[in-house]
């Protein structure tokens, strides 16, 4: 089983072939998201595996690792270690007439400035949206040379600022609701994503339309953030300072470090003294993740496909643990956790709906992290081809639709 | 070559035995102390149980004391096992060797470039100190020699790639049209142009810097006025007389290099997409790759006392009196 496949997988209790082309799944109980994994390739949903190469061998030094084997549009062709990967047009592909691309080739390239370039050059066709920087989508909108597709939804990413709830401050209530009303939100969604962004307003992306609610955001409202640190006990000393954060973010996503100087800017003016810090991905993993030794700090938290296997393992109290990417933060509300227990055995969803709302209600109550911005995937493409991105789960689908434009 | 020479070259390696040790405990405990857990990387979600990262943790011995990892590594180093990366599920020794051709072409073709444009520009602009020629070399010099290797990359990029379009900006062969036999060599040394020039820019600074003034030093001893005197050419006196005695410090800043060159270049190689052994370097660390880091780093010590004792044996035969004993 892959790790990532740990929050659903484990409510199948069996499998089956009940025919050539039908399934049996049997689950321990109910569980609502079921579906919606069983067809995500994000966080790895069901992926299928070929049989007669992994039966009765190790799956993790099966050479096939090197050389996959697969049932999509394409068939691997070579691995230039560091160099590129090469994939050639399937001929027995099950989908008549497709693919219509001969070839795909995927070139690494580590440096950002330079890959820009050659993608300007027309050396490369694609950037899938984690590479194409904010900063320069409306340069190649403009373009016409360039198509942007913006596909992908799926997985609704929020940028968030999580908040450290053992600290001396935050760990009260009312000042994590003093830096939600303390902070500009559009503004950072103005000038550190260029207005390519959307205020995020919840812990459930917009885009998971059945489950998000926008009814219990914060309004920006300074005067209103000092009145609720002076009420808090966060007194002002003479200097007029109330008291210091950290905010630290992990270097390489650009607008997070803009972001965060803009919300360093935005505490000064109700008298938080921040101090921005900032390290390699791995350093702020282990100092946010496993030491908790952070205040603020800012990460991405995807929120679909479905919120069950994306929200739920942030927040939950048995989530506080010393590993990446879970409740660093320390929140702990008994409330949240029963309904995170509940709402995955709930089949009606207009209920489950509902249900989802009660937690986003407590979670944006509870301020485990701010939400700040919902990240819209944008990929770049050469306009010499077209459908290059089309479903709903962005580039991570295949190219079978995909063509040259002649 | 004299025998002891031959005694000599043998023995060198030998006596660098502890001083590749220090190095390897050192290395080993600076990236042990490093923040972060190669763990964390490997996992990249937040759906991994407990027990999935112990066990991950017991199949890469992460869960064993410091010291039992450090003799564990070094166990294996002895039997030139250099372990499995993390990052890259293969072997560390098969991974390197893997990357080892596409640094040897780029370093290899720029260390000669280096060297032999270097000597030559040095020993011109020796020729003349001071006139208009050798100020610009100079001045040129300097602005290579203190030009950062990612900034001067970026430039070339800009100029040569986007706006003259001369040059491919990515990797070392075309992707959309792969090209067989003589049309292959052709693409890869048209995508080696640029890395080459970017890398050798420093080098290049450097080899004629010090050229440049041992030259003059050189020129200015009695010897060549001797040997002006004997009514010997100008060319003769400088290039056969004079040149061969102002290269050995040359010869052993060259040696230098080629130790670090043979480790590949992280920048070059990262902004020009090269997937040599420096790109290698650049993603191990990110992921904290315990055993590959080690692995290049290993590589890289020996490779650069290789190289020592190598330019120690060209020493004596450019210069008859060295003696090694």
């Amino acid at each position: 089983m892959h790790p990532r496949a740990g929050s659903w997988w484990p409510n199948v209790e069996s499998a089956k072939a009940t025919g050539p082309h039908a399934f049996e799944f049997r689950l321990k109980a109910p569980f609502a998201p079921f579906l919606t994994m069983l067809g995500s390739v994000l966080s790895s949903g069901a992926l299928i595996m070929p049989k007669h190469i992994y039966e009765g061998t190790d799956p993790r030094t099966n050479p096939a690792n090197q050389r996959p084997v697969g049932s999509g549009p394409f068939t691997f062709s070579r691995w230039q270690r560091g160099g590129f990967i090469e994939l050639n047009r399937n001929p027995t592909y099950f989908k008549a007439n497709r693919p219509y691309l001969d070839r795909l080739v995927f070139q690494v390239s580590s440096d950002p400035a330079a890959r820009l370039l050659a993608f300007e050059r027309g050396e490369i066709d694609f950037l899938h949206w984690y590479i194409v920087p904010y900063d320069r989508i409306g340069q190649l909108r403009s373009d016409r040379r360039f198509t942007l597709y913006q596909k992908g939804d799926a997985a609704a990413t929020n940028g968030l600022m999580l908040i450290n709830h053992r600290h001396e401050q935050l760990k009260n209530a009312k000042v994590r609701q003093a830096l939600a009303h303390a902070i500009d939100r559009r503004s950072i969604n103005e000038r550190a994503l260029f207005g390519e962004a959307k205020v995020a307003q919840s812990h459930v992306g917009s885009t998971i339309a059945w489950a998000f609610t926008d009814r219990h955001d914060y309004a920006f409202d300074p005067a209103k953030a000092n009145a609720m640190l002076e009420e808090a006990g966060a007194r002002r000393s003479a200097d007029g300072r109330r008291f210091p954060l950290r905010l630290f973010w992990a270097a390489g996503r650009d607008y997070e470090g803009r972001g965060a100087e803009i919300i360093k800017d935005n505490l000064r003016d109700v008298g938080i003294d921040v101090t921005v810090q900032t390290f390699d991905r791995t350093s702020f993993i282990d100092r946010v993740f496993r030491q908790w030794d952070f205040d603020l700090a800012m990460q991405l938290f995807t929120t679909g496909p479905d919120p069950t296997v994306s929200v739920t393992p942030r927040y939950h109290t048995k989530q506080i643990r010393r590993a990446p990417f879970v409740n660093g933060m320390g929140y702990s509300n008994p409330e949240v956790d029963a309904f995170f227990d509940r709402e995955t055995a709930i089949t009606d969803p207009a209920e489950r709906a509902q249900a989802w709302h009660e937690i986003q209600r407590i979670l944006m109550q509870d301020l485990p992290a701010l939400p700040l911005y919902e990240l819209p995937p944008i990929h770049a493409a050469s306009s010499k081809f077209a459908n290059v991105v089309t479903g709903p789960q962005g580039y991570i689908e295949n190219r079978e639709d995909a063509y040259e434009v002649r | 070559m004299a025998p002891p020479l031959l005694l000599y070259a043998g023995r060198r390696p030998l006596q660098a035995v502890p001083l590749v040790l220090v190095i390897f405990l050192i290395n080993f405990t600076l990236i042990q102390a490093a923040p972060g857990d190669p763990i964390d990387f490997l996992l990249g979600s937040s759906d991994a149980t407990e027990e999935y990262i112990a066990q991950l943790r017991e199949e890469f011995g992460l869960d064993q004391p410091f010291l039992t990892q450090l003799l564990a590594h070094l166990g294996k180093v002895a039997q030139l096992d250099l372990g499995y990366s993390l990052r890259f599920r293969e072997d560390v020794l098969t991974l390197i060797l893997s990357r080892r051709p596409a640094t040897l072409l780029l370093m290899g073709s720029a260390l000669v470039v280096a060297s032999l444009l270097g000597v030559l520009l040095g020993a011109v602009a020796a020729r003349r100190p001071y006139s208009l020629t050798d100020n610009a070399a100079t001045l040129l010099a300097l602005a290579g020699y203190s030009m950062p290797v990612f900034w001067l990359g970026q430039i070339m990029l800009l100029v040569f790639s986007l706006h003259l379009a001369m040059f491919p900006t990515q990797g070392m062969m075309s992707l959309r049209a792969p090209r067989e036999g003589i049309g292959m060599v052709l693409d890869v040394a048209h995508h080696l142009v640029l890395p080459v020039a970017t890398y050798s820019v420093y080098h290049l600074a450097l080899v004629f810097r010090l050229t440049r003034v041992k030259m003059q030093e050189t020129l200015a001893l009695d010897f060549i006025t001797t040997a002006r005197a004997k009514g010997l050419p100008e060319s003769r006196v400088v290039y056969g007389h004079a040149l061969r005695n102002a290269m050995l410090p040359v010869v052993t800043v060259i040696g230098l290099n080629f130790g670090f060159m043979l480790a590949g270049s992280v920048l070059t190689e990262t902004v020009f997409a090269w997937p040599g052994t420096g790109r290698l370097l650049y993603d191990a660390i990110g992921p904290r790759d315990y055993p590959l880091l080690m692995g290049l780093f290993t590589v890289l010590s020996v490779m650069v006392i290789l190289a020592n004792v190598l330019t120690d044996i060209i020493y004596a035969l450019i210069d008859p009196r060295v003696v090694y004993r």
